[in-house]
C-alpha cells in the first residue's frame, strides 16, 4: 500500500510538471499546445539516448531541457504564422510525427520495442523502497521549484506582458512588446519542462516506448489545468494532483458496481474521467484555483 | 503563501484518500484469506478486440476450480484491470494489483511495451508475471524467473510460415505488416526459410490506422507475389484483405491466428477471406485442452490469445498448488513443476492437475495452446503450431505440425 | 507514368472516405467556431446505426445510410445541447476541450454496449475496374460522387435556402444576425444536427472500408482534422478539396516515403501550405 501511494504521489509530479508547462503557454501566452505528449516524448527519448551513450543521469536531464527547448523554438518557429485552431491541430499531428519517428527510426530508438534499462539514480545504492523515496522527493522538490519560479514569472512585468499577449496581440505590440519574442520564449521554456517530466518519467521507469506517447496523457493533462484553473501555476500543480488521485480513484469506485463483464467497467472508468472534465468545465470554468488578476499595476517601462 | 498551504493540504488529502480506499481490500484479505490473481488485458485502446474474452477465459477457469473447492482449500479470487494499451496506464495498473490487491500474479500483458515496463515491477516485488506478447526482447530482461512467456518467439513462428508458403509451393512471398516489435524478426526468420526453399521475399511495413491502402497493395502487386503473408492485427488486417480483394489477388494468403480469427471472418463478406490460411500455436493432437476450453467459454474457435491465458491461469493454479504457498516466488519455483515435470502425468486442466497434485503425483500440463515446456529464460521449448483455413465462413482445422 | 496516374487515382479515392466526415466537421466549425473532437463518436456512432439498420433490420444501404444520418445527427445535437452549448461563452479552446471529454464518454458509452468487438455489414464488396494497367474501385467511385453530391447539397442550401443564409450570416456575426431576427441558438442546433450526421454517414462509408468497433471515428479522427485545414476551416468546398488533396498527396508520397510515415506526410503538406496560405486552400470565405 505504501509503495502505491508513493508511485502515485511521484507519478502526480511528473503531471504537474506536464500542466505546469501547458499552463505557462496556455495561461501565459494564450497558445494551444495538443502536443504535449511530444514533446514528453521528445525529453524522455534525449535522456535515455545520452545516459545510454554513458553520459551521467544529470547531463541526460540537462540535455532533456535542451533538446526539449530547441525543439519548441522549431514548432513555434514553423506554425508562427497559424491562427490558435489551427495551431491546436498542427500541434496535435507534431505529437503524432514525434510517436512515428520513435516507432521507426530504430537506429536510434529501438523502434517499438522501445528502450528498456534506463539508468534509475542510485537505485543501486538506495534499494527499492529508498529509491522510490528518494525519487518522490526529487520529483516533488523539482515540482515546487519551478512552480516557484513560474508564480515569480506570473507575478513580473514579464508574466503581465505575456498576459496581455494572451489578451489582445494588436494591443499588446501596440503597446510596444515584441509579441514574437514573448511567444518563443514562452514555448521554448514550456516545451523544455515538457521534455524534463519525459526525462524523469524514463529514469523512474527505467523503460520508454512510443507506446507511451499517446493522445490520452494529453488530454488528462488538459483535465488537470482547466480542473485547476488556467493561468496560475499552483492551480495547474492541484489540478494535476487531483487528476491522477482521480484516475487513480476511479479503479476502486467501479469495483462497487456489480455484476458487469470486465470491458465495461473499463468503459465506464473512461467514462468517469470524460464526464468529470465536462463538469468541471461547467460547474467551475475558472477552475479551482482562478488566475488572480492582478491589480493594475504602475505603469511599466517597457522593456522591448 | 497561502498557496503553498493549500497545494500541500490537497497533497495530503490526496494521500489520505489514497489510504483509505486502500484499506479496504486489505480487511477482506485478513477475512478470507483468498488467493488473488490479476489480470491485465488490454480492455480499451487498440489491444481492445483481444483483452475480454481473455478475461472471460481466466474467470471461467477460476470459477471452476473454486466449485471444486478451490486451491489449498482457500478460494481464488480474480481482480481484472485494463493496460488501456498503453505502459504509461499499464505500470498504474500493476502498481495497484501488486501493492493493493497484493495478488500472487499478473496474467495476460498482450503489448510488448506494457510487458516490458511492467516486468521490472514484478520482478522487484516478487509477482509472477505471464504475458503473451511477441517481442524477442522481453524475456531476455534480467527477470529472475519471474516471467513466462506462452506466445512462441518469433524466430519459431516466422520459420514455421516460411516453410509452410514454400511447402504451399509459394515461391515469391509478400511479407506486410505494421511497425510491431517484431515485425523485423519475424520477417528475416521468413525469408531465411523461403530462400532455403528456393524462393524470394520481399516486405513493407504500414501505418495501420489508415482507411484504406490502395497504394501499399499496388506495390505488393508489383513484387508479383504468389503468397502474401499478413503480420498485423485484427483491425488493419481486415482493411488490408479488402483492399488486396478489390485489387484481384487471388494467390496463397496467411495470417496469424490471432489476426484473422472468428470475429474478423464473421465482419468481413464471406469471399474476401475465403481460403486464408491461419497459424497458431497449438496443443499435440489429441490433447483435449482446446476442446475443453472451447466447451467453457462458448466460442467456437478461441484465439491464441484466449488459448495462451487459458494455459496460464491453470499452470499458476497447479503450481501454487505444487508449492503450498501462493507467493509469486512460489509460484516461480514450482510452475516448470506443474508444467514439465519429468515422467508426469499428462494433465490438460487444473481441476485434474490439482487432483492429481493432492494425491503427490507428479504432472506435465500439456495446454489448449501447446506443450507448455519453458526453457530457462521463460521461453516455451517447443510448440507444435495448427494450421486452419477460412472455409465459407468457418475457421476449419486442416492439420497439426 | 502509369505509376503516378495510379497514385493519383488512389489518392482521390481515399481522399472521398475522408471528404463526407470533413464537410461534417467543417459544418459544424463554420457556425459555432469550434474544433469539435466528438466527431470521431459521431462517425463511430453513423457506423453503428447503419450496422444496425443493415444486419438486425435487414435494411438495404441507402436506408441504412439515412438512418445513420438521422441518429448520429440526433446524439449529436444531444450531445452538443447537454455538453457543450452552455460553454461557447467561455471561447472556442474550452469549447474544443470539452469536446474531446465527450468524445472519451461517447466513445465508451458505445463499448459499454457492444464490447470491442469488430462487426461488418451484410454487403457484398465489388473488385475493382480494370482500365489497361489502371484499376478503379467501383464503390471508392460511388463515395466519391455522395461526397460531391453532399458537398453540393450542402452549398446550395447555404446558397439558397432561408435557412441557409441565416447559417451563413449567424457564421459571419452571431450578434448582427440576431438583431436581425435570427435565433442563433435554433440556428446551431440545426448546424450541429447537419453536421453530426453527415460525419454519421462518413462514418458508415469508412465503416464498410475498415470495420465497426468503438475506434472506427477515432482512428481517421487527424486525417478529417488535416482535410479540414487544409482545405481552410469551416470551407465546405474545401473540405472536399482539402479531402482529396491530402488523399492525393499521401498516396505521391509514398512512391518515396516508407509507408508508415503517411500521417507524417499528411502534416509536413498542412505545415507547407499553411507557410503560403495561412487561411488554406480556398480560404474561409467560401462558405
Amino acid at each position: 500500500m505504501v509503495s502505491y501511494v508513493i508511485f502515485t504521489l511521484t507519478l502526480c509530479g511528473i503531471y504537474a510538471l506536464l500542466a505546469l508547462s501547458l499552463n505557462l503557454i496556455w495561461g501565459g501566452v494564450g497558445l494551444v499546445n495538443l502536443g504535449l505528449a511530444g514533446f514528453f516524448a521528445v525529453g524522455a527519448y534525449a535522456s535515455a539516448l545520452a545516459t545510454g551513450a554513458g553520459a551521467p543521469v544529470l547531463i541526460g536531464w540537462t540535455a532533456a531541457l535542451a533538446v526539449g527547448a530547441v525543439v519548441g523554438l522549431v514548432v513555434t518557429f514553423a506554425t508562427l504564422r497559424l491562427r490558435d485552431d489551427y495551431l491546436a491541430i498542427v500541434t496535435l499531428g507534431f505529437a503524432e510525427v514525434i510517436r512515428l519517428v520513435a516507432l521507426n527510426e530504430r537506429w536510434l530508438t529501438k523502434g517499438s520495442d522501445g528502450i528498456s534499462g534506463i539508468k534509475a539514480p542510485l537505485k543501486a545504492e538506495l534499494g527499492l523502497m529508498g529509491f522510490n523515496l528518494f525519487y518522490l522527493g526529487l520529483v516533488t522538490l523539482i515540482v515546487a521549484g519551478i512552480w516557484l519560479l513560474l508564480r515569480r514569472l506570473d507575478g513580473s512585468p514579464y508574466g503581465r506582458a505575456m498576459k496581455a499577449i494572451r489578451e489582445d496581440q494588436q494591443l499588446a505590440a501596440f503597446a510596444g512588446k515584441t509579441v514574437l519574442r514573448f511567444k518563443l520564449q514562452a514555448f521554448a521554456l514550456s516545451a523544455a519542462i515538457a521534455a524534463l517530466a519525459g526525462a524523469l518519467y524514463a529514469h523512474f521507469q527505467s523503460y520508454v516506448s512510443p507506446d507511451h506517447f499517446q493522445p490520452l496523457i494529453t488530454i488528462y493533462i488538459f483535465l488537470a489545468v482547466t480542473a485547476g484553473g488556467v493561468g496560475r501555476p499552483s492551480g495547474a500543480v492541484v489540478g494535476a494532483y487531483l487528476v491522477v488521485i482521480f484516475l487513480e480513484a476511479t479503479r476502486f469506485a467501479t469495483e462497487w458496481v456489480p455484476g458487469l463483464q470486465p470491458v465495461q467497467v473499463a468503459a465506464l472508468r473512461e467514462i468517469l474521467v470524460g464526464l468529470a472534465l465536462i463538469l468541471v468545465l461547467h460547474l467551475r470554468p475558472q477552475g479551482l484555483l482562478p488566475e488572480c488578476i492582478p491589480r493594475a499595476p504602475k505603469p511599466v517601462p517597457s522593456k522591448a | 503563501m497561502t498557496d503553498f498551504m493549500t497545494n500541500r493540504r490537497t497533497l495530503l488529502t490526496g494521500a489520505a484518500a489514497l489510504a483509505g480506499i486502500g484499506a479496504l481490500p486489505k480487511l477482506a484479505l485478513a477475512q478470507g484469506a483468498p488467493i488473488r490473481i490479476g489480470t491485465l488485458t488490454p480492455l480499451t485502446g487498440s489491444g481492445g478486440p483481444y483483452g475480454p474474452v481473455m478475461v472471460k477465459a481466466v474467470k471461467a477457469v477460476i470459477d471452476e476450480v473454486n466449485a471444486a473447492g478451490g486451491v489449498l482449500g482457500r478460494k481464488v479470487e480474480l481482480i481484472s484491470e485494463d493496460d488501456q494499451t498503453s505502459p504509461e496506464a499499464g505500470v498504474r495498473a500493476a502498481r495497484k494489483l501488486i501493492d493493493v490487491d497484493k495478488v500472487s500474479a499478473i496474467l495476460g500483458t498482450w503489448a510488448s511495451s506494457v510487458t516490458t515496463a511492467v516486468a521490472p515491477l514484478c520482478w522487484e516485488s516478487k509477482t509472477f508475471l505471464a504475458t503473451v506478447s511477441g517481442a524477442d526482447s522481453i524475456t531476455q530482461l534480467p527477470h529472475q524467473g519471474y516471467l513466462i512467456r506462452t506466445q512462441p518467439t518469433t524466430t519459431l513462428q516466422g520459420r514455421k510460415f516460411g516453410e509452410f508458403v514454400i511447402a504451399e509451393k509459394a515461391k515469391r512471398v509478400f511479407f506486410l505488416s505494421p511497425q510491431t516489435p517484431f515485425a523485423k524478426s519475424q520477417f528475416d526468420n521468413i525469408t531465411e526459410a523461403v530462400k532455403k526453399g528456393g524462393g524470394e521475399t520481399a516486405s513493407q511495413i504500414y501505418d495501420d490506422k489508415k482507411p484504406a491502402y490502395r497504394t501499399e497493395i499496388d506495390e505488393v502487386l508489383r513484387f508479383k507475389p504468389d503468397a502474401v503473408v499478413f503480420g498485423g492485427y485484427t483491425p488493419d488486417t481486415a482493411v488490408m484483405l479488402k483492399d488486396l480483394f478489390r485489387a484481384g489477388f487471388g494467390g496463397l494468403k496467411v495470417a496469424f491466428g490471432y489476426s484473422v480469427n472468428q470475429k474478423l471472418v464473421d465482419s468481413v463478406p464471406a469471399d474476401v477471406v475465403d481460403k486464408t490460411y491461419t497459424i497458431s500455436p497449438s496443443s499435440a493432437e489429441g490433447s483435449k485442452a482446446y476442446e475443453r476450453l472451447v466447451k467453457l467459454i462458448g466460442v467456437p474457435s478461441p484465439d491464441p490469445y484466449t488459448t495462451q491465458i487459458y494455459d496460464q491461469i491453470n499452470l499458476v493454479l497447479m503450481a501454487i498448488a505444487l508449492a503450498g504457498d501462493a507467493s509469486g516466488t512460489a509460484i516461480k519455483d514450482s510452475i516448470r513443476k506443474a508444467s514439465q515435470a519429468p515422467g508426469g502425468a499428462k494433465i490438460d486442466n487444473a481441476i485434474d492437475g490439482l487432483k492429481a497434485i493432492a494425491a503427490k503425483q507428479p504432472v506435465d500440463y500439456d495446454g489448449a495452446s501447446g506443450p507448455c515446456d519453458f526453457t530457462e529464460t521463460g521461453d516455451i521449448s517447443d510448440s507444435k503450431f495448427r494450421y486452419e483455413q477460412v472455409q465459407g465462413g468457418k475457421i476449419v482445422l486442416v492439420k497439426i505440425a | 507514368m502509369t505509376l503516378l496516374l495510379q497514385a493519383l487515382i488512389n489518392g482521390l479515392m481515399t481522399g472521398a472516405l475522408i471528404a463526407v466526415p470533413a464537410v461534417g466537421f467543417s459544418a459544424i466549425f463554420a457556425v459555432l467556431r469550434y474544433p469539435n473532437f466528438a466527431i470521431a463518436s459521431y462517425a463511430t456512432i453513423g457506423a453503428f446505426a447503419a450496422w444496425w439498420a443493415n444486419v438486425v433490420l435487414g435494411l438495404p444501404i441507402i436506408p441504412a445510410l439515412v438512418i445513420a444520418f438521422a441518429i448520429a445527427g440526433t446524439v449529436g445535437v444531444v450531445a452538443e445541447e447537454s455538453a457543450l452549448s452552455r460553454l461557447r461563452g467561455n471561447g472556442a479552446l474550452i469549447v474544443a476541450i470539452a469536446s474531446i471529454a465527450l468524445n472519451l464518454v461517447l466513445e465508451n458509452i458505445i463499448r459499454f454496449f457492444f464490447g470491442n468487438d469488430m462487426r461488418g455489414y451484410d454487403l457484398p464488396l465489388m473488385r475493382d475496374m480494370r482500365f489497361g494497367d489502371l484499376r478503379i474501385g467501383p464503390q471508392q467511385l460511388q463515395s466519391l460522387a455522395l461526397a460531391v453530391v453532399i458537398m453540393a447539397a450542402m452549398f446550395a442550401f447555404l446558397r439558397y435556402t432561408r435557412f441557409g443564409k441565416a447559417m451563413r450570416a449567424v457564421a459571419d456575426n452571431p450578434d448582427l444576425a440576431r438583431l436581425k431576427g435570427i435565433d442563433p441558438a435554433r440556428i446551431a442546433i440545426v448546424t450541429v444536427f447537419l453536421g453530426a450526421g453527415l460525419t454519421g454517414v462518413g462514418g458508415v462509408l469508412i465503416g464498410l472500408d475498415t470495420s465497426i468497433d468503438p475506434l472506427t471515428g477515432y482512428r481517421v479522427l487527424l486525417s478529417v482534422f488535416a482535410a479540414a485545414v487544409l482545405g481552410g476551416l469551416g470551407s465546405i468546398p474545401g473540405a472536399v478539396v482539402g479531402a482529396l488533396a491530402l488523399g492525393i498527396a499521401e498516396e505521391l508520397a509514398l512512391i518515396a516515403v516508407p509507408a508508415t510515415y503517411r500521417t507524417a506526410v499528411g502534416f509536413i503538406a498542412i505545415l507547407i501550405m499553411l507557410t503560403f496560405r495561412p487561411r488554406g486552400i480556398l480560404g474561409e470565405r467560401a462558405v
